[in-house]
């Protein structure tokens, strides 16, 4: 019976295509393997990176993997997952056209759990077992794979890196970590190979006093301080970790370079996520520019919570300017237009719009510099005033890319 | 000022500085996060290590933990500055990173140091500072460092100096945190996470939540049967030559408006029963401004609300 449903369901979605929309972000990016979305947090991110990979199973018969991190839990309860690191979630062909897309593809939504990336990729560049053990092991590994800038960016990209690699998906879709500075993932790789490649360190991890003699001015005084603020069994874990470290010197610069390039290959689209508020904004504007730098492709920008055009309306405005400063406008509504208004009530209504014609406003000015900054796409999703709960709520904004 | 990036924390803190020294008190705001949104609410392109003027009687300064550390090895251990210490800030960075404290140390040390700084006569430098603090988690890590680094270091000159910045930390006439939060609903989950954290693991007291972005009027039915009736087609054409304008958006935006001041009161509900201290609303339409006008007309607001 479900099935029989289910079939039929799906046989109106496809016999009533024109209704659709186009989903053209979709098939836009369908051509990548991977999508990257990044912006500063707060702006919708993690939201707009499952409406993409809806949208991309809305334009071609794919197996779309969306890779999120720490969603809302409403938004979490709309795609079916649950916490970080727990098995991937299928959301069926028939389950997306049941919520209102015309799937041809499948999406699978997965939270990033970024402690056993950072363990996993250990594992994997280790020169022995052994290595791997003491280092997981290590107190100073421990705080370092969650602490350091950069340090969940890098996870993520390594699991990026580990499921393009396996092929089992047709395109990834990223939702970045939330990041104080969004820069700090695409600058993670490198960050990483400082760390361990740093020559500097070396003095740290062993008797060769190479290099101290240049530094000793500031070096010394460092390292009493080092050792009073945090006693001699910090400085050892950090030695012995550094030391093992340079055993995978190798295996991480190798796997930041890969990951570095795979970055930059043209199977990698990024899409940029922002509001217009000025934070998130200027954050889009330097991550943008900082793409450019950094030749890795910009393919979209994705404005989240746009206030609907007509609020923009001059002639709105007027009317709305009128009601709110002409004393005499009360009684001439009453009597031509009819009603027992108050003044207040007249005054109010003016006020109101004129406050959101003033955010529309704001928001017109912020598009009109954002179409300056890039010469893509940009797609605009309305504010939206109930938070997305559902998996119809994620097929409508998918609509809208 | 503490909460969940993009929930207008630094245009908050821009203008707490604004209530500050318009009540005239010498104030400086410090950046932590050091992005330069601080700076630009206070109308300035941009501010260093070294405090400055941005505002009659505000200077404004941006934490970097290398120089902080650089002026703390000169003040505690003599060592020049020197005007590029990178590779040296780089092993300390790798280090500060994997360790609890040190760097954390530094945030709040050069804080607390401004805090006990006087000037040539004896006089506190600064009368009021004001933090712009780094994202949710971040900023229990800075609170907590001095009390996390006397549990390491049992003697000496440094244990000393950690006591008196973890008594200023937890001395609530001295040192608050007031909490930054949207009408949504991550930021409002934050807020009350990091309410309990500050207490828990950081000793801190948290005075008030502003709850910024706010509809705070209501739109009533009368409201909206006048919007209505002005677009009814038997009355449009003259409305449209008396009010010199069109009335056909006034419906569609005032049932914005009032969704959104439903959605912001459910929001503002969800605040006040999940923390124990003022939720102080910061309404909607000081977001049309920006940079410093806007951080003028938040104040404006704030002083509205503290009347």
């Amino acid at each position: 019976m479900t099935t029989g449903a289910e079939r039929g369901r799906g046989g109106r979605a496809e016999g009533s295509h024109r209704e659709w929309p186009g989903y053209e972000m979709g098939a836009r990016l369908a051509s990548l393997r991977v999508v990257v979305c990044c912006g500063s947090g707060g702006v919708g991110k993690t939201t707009v990176s499952a409406a993409l990979a809806m949208s991309i199973a809305a334009s071609q018969d794919a197996r779309v993997l969306v890779l999120t991190v720490d969603p809302a839990k409403r938004l979490a309860t709309a795609l079916g997952v649950t916490m970080s690191g727990a098995e991937p979630v299928t959301l069926s062909r028939a389950r997306l056209r049941r919520a209102g897309l015309p799937a041809r593809g499948r999406v699978v939504a997965a939270t990033l759990d970024m402690k056993s990336a950072w363990d996993q990729m250990i594992e994997r560049v280790a020169p022995d077992r052994r290595t791997a053990e003491r280092i997981l092991k290590n107190p100073f590994y421990q705080r370092i794979s969650d602490a350091f800038v950069g340090s969940h960016e890098y996870a993520a990209m390594e699991m990026l890196y580990e499921l393009h690699e396996a092929g089992e998906y047709d395109c990834i879709v990223i939702d970045t970590p939330p990041s104080r500075n969004a820069l700090d993932f695409l600058e993670a790789p490198s960050r990483l190979t400082d760390y361990v490649g740093a020559k500097l360190l070396s003095w740290l991890a062993g008797p060769s006093g190479f290099g101290l003699r240049a530094m000793n001015l500031a070096a010394t005084p460092f390292l009493r301080m080092a050792d009073r603020l945090l006693g001699g069994e910090v400085l050892r874990d950090v030695s012995d970790f550094v030391r093992q470290l340079q055993s995978l010197y190798g295996g991480v610069q190798k796997r930041a370079r890969d990951v570095y390039r795979l970055l930059r290959s043209p199977e990698v689209g990024f899409v940029v996520v922002t509001t217009l508020e000025p934070g998130p904004f200027n954050e889009a504007e330097y991550f943008a520019a900082k793409l450019r730098e950094y030749s890795m492709p910009l393919r979209a920008i994705v404005v989240n919570r746009v206030l609907p055009e007509s609020l923009r309306d001059p002639a709105g405005a007027a009317a709305a300017t009128t009601l709110a400063d002409d004393p005499r406008i009360v009684e001439w509504i009453n009597t031509e237009v009819g009603g027992t208004f108050s003044a207040d009530t007249v005054r109010s209504v003016g006020r109101t719009h004129l406050m959101m014609h003033a955010l529309a406003q704001r928001d017109a000015r912020q598009l009109t510099r954002l179409e300056r900054l890039a010469d893509v796409p940009i797609s605009r999703i309305p504010l939206f005033t109930d938070d997305v709960s559902e998996l119809e709520g994620l097929v409508r904004i998918a609509g809208l890319l | 000022m503490a909460g969940k990036g993009g929930t207008g924390k630094s245009t908050v803190t821009a203008a707490v500085a604004l209530l500050a020294a318009q009540a005239g008190k010498r104030v400086l705001a410090v950046d932590v996060d050091a992005k330069g949104d601080l700076a630009r609410a206070l109308g300035s392109k941009g501010v260093g290590f070294m405090p400055q003027v941005v505002q009659p009687g505000i200077s404004a300064m941006a934490l970097q933990a290398e120089e902080s550390f650089q002026e703390y090895l000169n003040i505690y251990f003599k060592v020049p500055r020197v005007a590029r210490l990178t590779p040296l800030a780089r092993v300390f960075d790798f280090i500060a990173t994997g360790v609890p404290g040190p760097r954390d140390m530094l945030v709040v040390g050069k804080i607390a140091y401004e805090e006990r700084r006087r000037d040539r006569t004896g006089r506190p430098a600064w009368d009021f500072i004001v933090v712009d603090s780094a994202a949710s988690g971040h900023v229990v890590s800075h609170l907590a460092a001095a009390r996390a680094m006397l549990s390491l270091v049992r003697s000496g000159v440094i244990r000393s100096q950690v006591q008196w910045i973890d008594e200023l930390v937890r001395d609530d006439r001295r040192c608050t945190v007031a909490l930054c939060a949207l009408p949504e609903e991550m930021p409002v989950t934050e807020a009350i996470e990091l309410h309990g954290r500050l207490r828990d693991e950081a000793g801190v007291s948290v005075a008030a939540c502003v709850l910024n972005r706010m509809v705070t009027t209501t739109v009533s039915p009368a409201q909206r049967r006048l919007a209505q009736l002005l677009c009814s087609d038997a009355h449009i054409e003259a409305v449209r030559r008396r009010l010199g304008g069109d009335p056909e958006p006034l419906p569609d935006s005032l049932e914005l408006t009032r969704r959104l001041h439903e959605r912001g009161m459910e929001f503002s509900r969800q605040l006040r029963a999940g923390l124990p201290v003022p939720v102080v609303p910061v309404p909607l339409d000081t977001a049309s401004r920006s940079g410093l006008a806007m951080a003028r007309a938040v104040a404006a607001a704030l002083d509205v609300e503290a009347a």
